[in-house]
């Protein structure tokens, strides 16, 4: 006994599963959903998210839209942005959130600890040339921060400005007037060496079957 | 012997009175019920038909799924099936501060940092990934929905009319359950409760101690069986090895209160808890009268220091059983497991943690307190096709050292949400009462940067 089975997995499920490292059961339930925003579709395009509802309320949902359309998240050596995207790639920036496996060494934490931060390193910098630099950032914060009115766009702005320069500082730049080109992926993963994201980034899928055996009281 | 004649015709009476009115129908009716249900119940006989029960309907399950996709797939829908609370994990907004001032505190710093703002992108980040996935707010207080239909109108909100195949078994099955087996399961069910509290009441009075205990705990184990066959109960227990002892208490995830049935019908336990009026007061007077199970009035529930000294002493007896205790408070719909409350883990002695997981296909038996009453509740699993769940014994835990009594209990909380396959939530289950939607409405950003504004007004002012 166990779950009902329609049809047995498709062979390209099984190569999907060992490229992203999630379990069949995951990539059937992502697969489905992949199908739905896309009505039916094979490929996904940005006016699709636009539909989710939930997603209205995310100050930085255009950051993370983006991020599905973004080259470097679907391997290190791509560039650019696509306009559609395919159910492979779908999973694969999924997978950047995908469950820790209990069992795993250290280097493959530090691996999927370095692609979860080059994730959201690849969102703020959103020109793509491997720096932060304080446009990046002002923009990430502005959108975080002063779309609601609660805050004007001087002071997001001024927060964005002070925060830079404290990192500047971090680096070595004392003055304010010096020239700071940027926060560099090396730089961005030591500021946060500190922070707990593995269990942060995650998608925590429920286990539902139950199997059930025949005893009586 | 006349004692024991009274006795048997104050049992015989109800079926006198009975038969004179109905006749045969129930003779013959009677028969089979006592035959076939009661009197196995009683000596504790297998009966042995469940197996093949459950496989009927599974295949009847699957053939009416068969026919509503055939269906959506006629008029061209994806007959997507909401996993609404099945898929993921989320987290409402009002905990949006509280993740937020988490992750600051992972990293060892309180005082504003730009770090900080770059972090808090993780918690946006997640959210939005958790709302591409599924975007329906997770309602973890409702019952699941259910992929498969398993002809019950209550577990599919979008029932409509899909063929006239579909509607003739949906009729049958509804007559089956109204009309054959709940009269059926009321029976069992008010035949076990009068034996229970007769049978507790009379082994009360024997004055030796180890023939009272002895019968008492049969007694019990019989009452919850009969209990348990009232509802067509199918419990799997695993890893009875670990079962408690009578050196501590037992703790187990609560998803309703058949809870405490699903657990006794295996193990003689203690139960604590309030002293209620009315037929469940009455059961509960008998039961304390033959075993040393805790109720306490009303006004004693307040004074937790009463209610941790009782349980104190009650541990420290060898020779009473273990303490049966659900220490998240109220039902939850079984996917998950929210926060234990400490109280029952400062006491210092061994907790033995069972895991109990219910499958929804058979019957689903989340009681939500604000939408039914208890009556309502029983009725629901009464008329539904059964009651199938798995029980995991875990080993005993112990306290360590330098561990305080709620690092504990999210220990233990720990372990039974691993083991049933459930979720793990760090949030209130009291939460369930107050109104989530209204705290959705505020606008994330608004929230957030009342958070940052805060923290930036407090370094304005040194």
């Amino acid at each position: 006994m166990g779950a009902l089975k329609s049809t047995p997995a498709p062979i390209e499920h099984h190569d999907l599963s060992e490229k992203t490292g999630f379990s069949l059961r995951q990539i059937r339930v992502l697969h489905k959903r992949f199908k739905q925003l896309s009505e039916g579709d094979d490929v996904l395009r940005r006016e699709d998210f636009l539909g989710i509802s939930s997603l209205k309320y995310n100050p930085i949902r255009k950051e993370i839209i983006e991020a599905f359309f973004n080259r470097r998240n679907f391997s290190p050596s791509c560039e650019g942005r696509a306009n559609e995207i395919d159910f492979e790639e779908f999973l694969v920036v999924m997978s950047h959130f995908k469950p820790p496996c209990s069992k795993m060494t250290d280097e493959q934490r530090k691996n999927i600890r370095r692609e979860k931060l080059k994730f959201i390193f690849n969102m703020h910098d959103s020109d793509g040339d491997g720096l932060i630099t304080l446009e990046d950032y002002r923009h990430v914060v502005e959108e975080l921060l002063s779309r609601s009115g609660a805050l004007g766009k001087e002071t997001s702005r001024a927060i964005a400005d002070a925060a830079m320069f404290e990192v500047a500082r971090t680096v070595g730049h004392r003055d304010p007037d010096e020239f700071y080109e940027g926060i560099t992926f090396e730089h961005f993963l030591k500021l946060l060496s500190n922070f707990d994201i593995e269990s942060r980034m995650n998608i925590r899928f429920l286990k539902t079957d139950v199997i059930p055996g025949c005893r009586l009281g | 012997v006349s004692f024991y004649t009274k006795i048997m015709s104050w049992l015989t009476l109800p079926v006198d009175l009975l038969s004179k009115y109905l006749g045969l129908f129930t003779d013959v009716w009677l028969t089979l019920v006592f035959g076939f249900l009661i009197v196995p119940a009683v000596f504790g006989v297998p009966f042995g038909i469940h197996k093949y029960y459950i496989k009927i309907l599974l295949s009847i399950f699957e053939w009416t799924t068969l026919q509503m996709e055939l269906k959506a797939k006629e008029k061209n829908n994806q007959l997507y099936k909401h996993y609404t609370s099945g898929i993921i994990v989320k987290v409402p907004d009002s905990t949006l501060k509280q993740e937020i001032q988490d992750l600051r505190c992972s990293a060892g710093c309180l005082s504003l940092d730009p770090r900080l703002e770059l972090a808090d992108v993780f918690v946006f980040c997640r959210k939005a990934l958790e709302n591409i996935i599924d975007d329906d707010v997770t309602k973890r207080f409702s019952a699941q929905k259910l992929e498969n239909w398993n002809l019950l109108t209550r577990s599919n909100h979008n029932f409509r009319y899909i063929n006239l195949q579909l509607l003739a078994l949906w009729i049958l099955g509804v007559l089956i359950r109204y009309g054959v087996l709940l009269p059926f399961r009321v029976t069992v069910a008010v035949t076990g409760i009068f034996l229970f509290v007769v049978l507790s009441t009379v082994v009360g009075l024997i004055p030796c101690t180890k023939l009272r205990t002895y019968l008492s705990d049969k007694v019990h184990l019989m009452g919850y069986r009969l209990c348990v066959r009232s509802l067509t109960g199918i419990i799997t227990y695993h890893n009875r090895e670990n079962k408690p002892k009578n050196d501590g208490i037992c703790v187990a995830n609560h998803t309703t209160p058949i809870d405490g049935i699903v657990l006794a019908n295996d193990h003689c336990y203690s139960l604590v808890g309030q002293l209620h009026g009315g037929l469940l007061g009455l059961i509960q007077r008998a039961m304390v009268k033959s075993s040393p199970h805790m109720w306490f009035e009303r006004a004693e529930v307040k004074d937790r220091r009463l209610v941790a000294k009782r349980l104190r002493d009650h541990v420290a007896d060898e020779n009473k059983h273990p303490v049966l205790i659900f220490p998240e408070g109220t039902c939850v719909n079984n996917t998950s497991v929210m926060m234990f409350r400490k109280g029952s883990f400062e006491i210092g002695c061994t907790v033995y943690p069972a895991a109990i997981k219910y499958d929804p296909r058979f019957g689903d038996a989340f009681w939500n307190s604000s939408k039914f009453g208890l009556v309502g509740y029983l009725l629901r699993m009464m008329s539904s096709w059964a009651i199938v769940c798995s029980v995991w014994y875990l080993p005993p835990m112990n306290r360590k050292e330098g561990e305080d009594a709620m690092q504990f209990a999210n220990r233990v909380k720990a372990a039974i949400a691993a083991q049933g396959g459930l979720v793990d939530l760090i949030w209130d289950a009291g939460l369930k009462r107050t109104k989530v939607k209204d705290t959705f409405k505020e606008e994330q950003q608004q929230l957030y940067s009342k958070i940052l504004l805060g923290d930036h007004e407090y370094q304005n002012h040194p």
